[in-house]
C-alpha cells in the first residue's frame, strides 16, 4: 500500500517534470493551429523552383504555393521555416512545425516517424547530372569514382553500396555546383526533377542526365504522428490539387514541364 | 629609432599611440579588397558570355538588402551573446579570485572546461539539447534556433571573459591589496574601489578582442541552420540556379562585410593597448 501510493507519487512527479519540460500541446494539431493564428510550414529554401528565397527574403516556389492553399483552407496566415533534409523529420517532430512540404520521398522507414498523407502529391526519381564528356551509360560505370550528394539523402547509401560510388555529401545543392564546377566530383545524384530544371540553364549546357532513372518514388507531405485529422484533411487536399490540376499549373508558373506524375494523378481524379 | 632631440626625458613624456602598422590600413581598403575580388572574376564572368544572364553586380545588387539583412542578424546574435557571456564571465572571472576554496575550484574548473571545448561543440549542445520551447506555469516561452545560438555562442565567451578577470586582477601589484587592507577596506571594498577599477583598463583590449573572434564565430551558426548571413549567402546561390561564377564574388562580399565591421575594432583596440599600456 505504502509502496504503490510512493510508486505513485514518484511517477506524478515524473509526469510534472516531464509536462514541465518541453511537450506540444496535447489537443488536436489544427485546433492549435487556429488558436495561434500561423500555420507553420517546414519547407526547403534551397530547391529551385519547389521552394527557394526571392530577394525580399521571402521563400517561394511551387510547395510554398501549396502551403498557401493549406493555409486559405484554415483561414489562417502562413509561417514558413527553411529546412534541409537532414533535419526536416526532426522540426516535425519536435512539433516545429505543423507541416511538412520539403521534397521527402515517401518511404516506409519515414511512415514510422512522420504521417505522411495519400495520396502523395508529387514523384520523382534519382538521377545524376554529369558532364557530357565523361560518357556515362549505367549506373555501374560509378564504381570507385566520387561523386556528390546532399547530406540526408536516401540515395546516398544506395549509389554507395549498390554502385560502389563514393559520396562526397555537401550541405546544399549550390556547394555540390561549386563542387562539381572545381571536378571534385565525376557527378551529382540528386532528384531528376531538380536536374531537368537546371539542365535548361545555359551554364550547365555540357552537362547531361544519362542514365535510367532510377527509384522512381512518390514524395509525400507529412503531418506530426497521431494527428488523423490534419492528416484526413491533407489527403482530402491532395486529391483536390489533382482533381483540378493545381500541381500541373503550378508546374507551368514556376517553369517546369509537366512531369507525367502529375498528369497520370490529374487523369486518375478528374 | 627616435632621433629627435628631448628636452625633457622620454621616460617623461606623456605616452603617444605610435603607429607601427606599416600599411595603415583604412576601411576603405576593404573596399578595394572586395573590388580586387570582383574584378578578378570578370574575365571568367564573359568567358561564358550570354546576354540574357544577369550581371555578377547585377545579381549582388539584387541580393544585397537580403545579406545586409542577415548580416545584421549576426551582429545582433554576436552583440547578444557578449553581454551574456560578459556577465556571466565577470562574475565566473570574481570567482576565480574567490577565498573561499570550494567557490574557486568550481570556478576555475568551469573555466577551463568551456575555455577548452570548440566553439561549434558548444554550438551543437545548446541547439540540440534545449527544447524549441518551454512551460512554465502555462505559459509557453518559445525558444527560437537564434536565441539558442546566442546561449551556446555565449558560453565559450564566458570561460575566456572569466581568464581575462582574474589575469587582470592578478596582474595588479601585489603593492595595491597590502596598500588598501593597511587603510582598513574590507577585502570587498578593496576589490570594488580599487582593484577593479584598475582592472577596467586591462581587460578593455582583450574584451574587444574577444568581441572580434565571436562576431567572426557567428557564422558558425549557419551550420545549425539559424538564417543568418552564410546560410542565406548559400540559399541566393541555389535561388540563382547554381552559376558557379557567383560563388566567389558572393563569399567575397560577405568577407567584405565582416571586415569592415571587424577592422576598425581591431584598430581600436591597438589603440587602447598603446594608450594603457604605460600608465599602470
Amino acid at each position: 500500500m505504502f509502496t504503490t501510493m510512493t510508486k505513485r507519487m514518484a511517477m506524478a512527479a515524473a509526469m510534472g517534470a516531464l509536462a514541465l519540460t518541453a511537450l506540444p500541446a496535447q489537443a488536436d494539431v489544427i485546433d492549435d493551429i487556429k488558436a495561434r493564428g500561423t500555420l507553420r510550414v517546414a519547407v526547403k529554401a534551397d530547391y529551385k523552383p519547389y521552394g527557394f528565397r526571392d530577394t525580399s527574403g521571402a521563400i517561394i516556389g511551387i510547395e510554398p504555393d501549396l502551403a498557401q492553399d493549406v493555409a486559405d483552407k484554415l483561414g489562417v496566415s502562413i509561417e514558413f521555416i527553411p529546412v534541409v533534409s537532414s533535419n526536416r523529420m526532426q522540426f516535425l517532430q519536435q512539433g516545429k512545425v505543423d507541416l511538412l512540404i520539403a521534397t521527402m520521398t515517401d518511404k516506409p522507414d519515414r511512415r514510422k516517424v512522420v504521417f505522411i498523407a495519400d495520396p502523395n502529391y508529387y514523384s520523382s526519381g534519382t538521377n545524376i547530372m554529369t558532364p557530357k564528356s565523361f560518357g556515362f551509360t549505367a549506373w555501374e560505370d560509378l564504381r570507385g569514382k566520387p561523386v556528390c550528394g546532399i547530406q540526408g539523402a536516401f540515395y546516398n547509401k544506395k549509389t554507395g553500396r549498390e554502385f560502389g560510388a563514393k559520396i562526397v555529401a555537401f550541405k546544399g545543392t549550390a556547394e555540390v555546383y561549386a563542387a562539381m564546377k572545381a571536378g571534385n566530383c565525376v557527378a551529382f545524384v540528386y532528384d531528376d526533377s531538380s536536374h531537368v530544371a537546371t539542365l535548361e540553364q545555359d551554364e550547365w549546357a555540357d552537362y547531361e542526365m544519362p542514365l535510367p532513372t532510377i527509384d522512381d518514388a512518390p514524395w509525400g507531405l507529412a503531418v506530426a504522428l497521431g494527428e488523423d485529422r490534419f492528416h484526413d484533411m491533407m489527403g482530402e487536399m491532395i486529391i483536390g490539387w489533382h482533381k483540378s490540376g493545381r500541381i500541373l499549373e503550378l508546374e507551368t508558373k514556376w517553369g517546369v514541364a509537366n512531369t507525367p506524375f502529375a498528369q497520370d494523378m490529374h487523369d486518375k481524379y478528374k | 629609432m627616435n632621433t629627435q632631440k628631448h628636452k625633457i626625458l622620454p621616460v617623461m613624456m606623456a605616452p603617444r599611440p605610435r603607429p607601427d602598422d606599416r600599411f595603415h590600413l583604412q576601411p576603405w581598403h576593404g573596399l578595394v579588397l572586395v573590388a580586387v575580388c570582383i574584378i578578378a572574376t570578370i574575365p571568367a564572368a564573359f568567358a561564358a558570355t550570354d546576354p540574357e544572364r544577369a550581371s555578377i553586380l547585377e545579381v549582388l545588387t539584387r541580393w544585397m538588402p537580403l545579406m545586409l539583412k542577415g548580416f545584421i542578424f549576426n551582429i545582433v546574435i554576436s552583440v547578444l551573446a557578449m553581454a551574456v557571456g560578459t556577465i556571466s564571465g565577470a562574475a565566473l572571472g570574481l570567482g576565480q579570485i574567490s577565498l573561499n576554496p570550494f567557490v574557486r575550484k568550481f570556478a576555475w574548473f568551469v573555466t577551463q572546461f568551456f575555455r577548452n571545448a570548440p566553439w561549434l561543440v558548444l554550438l551543437f549542445f545548446a541547439m540540440f539539447l534545449l527544447p524549441f520551447e518551454f512551460k512554465i506555469f502555462g505559459l509557453t516561452i518559445p525558444l527560437p534556433d537564434w536565441l539558442k545560438a546566442i546561449f551556446g555562442l555565449s558560453l565559450p565567451v564566458m570561460a575566456n571573459v572569466s581568464e581575462i578577470v582574474r589575469g587582470a586582477v592578478q596582474s595588479l601589484p601585489s603593492g595595491q591589496w597590502e596598500a588598501a587592507e593597511s587603510l582598513a577596506f574590507s577585502r570587498n571594498q578593496v576589490l570594488w574601489r580599487i582593484i577593479l577599477p584598475q582592472c577596467v583598463k586591462r581587460m578593455l583590449p582583450p574584451w574587444m578582442n574577444l568581441y572580434s573572434i565571436l562576431t567572426m564565430a557567428t557564422v558558425l551558426a549557419s551550420i545549425v541552420g539559424v538564417s543568418e548571413v552564410m546560410t542565406l549567402t548559400g540559399q541566393i546561390l541555389a535561388a540563382e540556379g547554381g552559376r558557379s561564377d557567383l560563388l566567389i564574388p558572393m563569399y567575397s562580399f560577405v568577407l567584405f562585410l565582416f571586415f569592415i565591421y571587424c577592422y576598425p575594432i581591431a584598430r581600436w583596440t591597438v589603440r587602447l593597448e598603446k594608450k594603457f599600456a604605460v600608465i599602470t
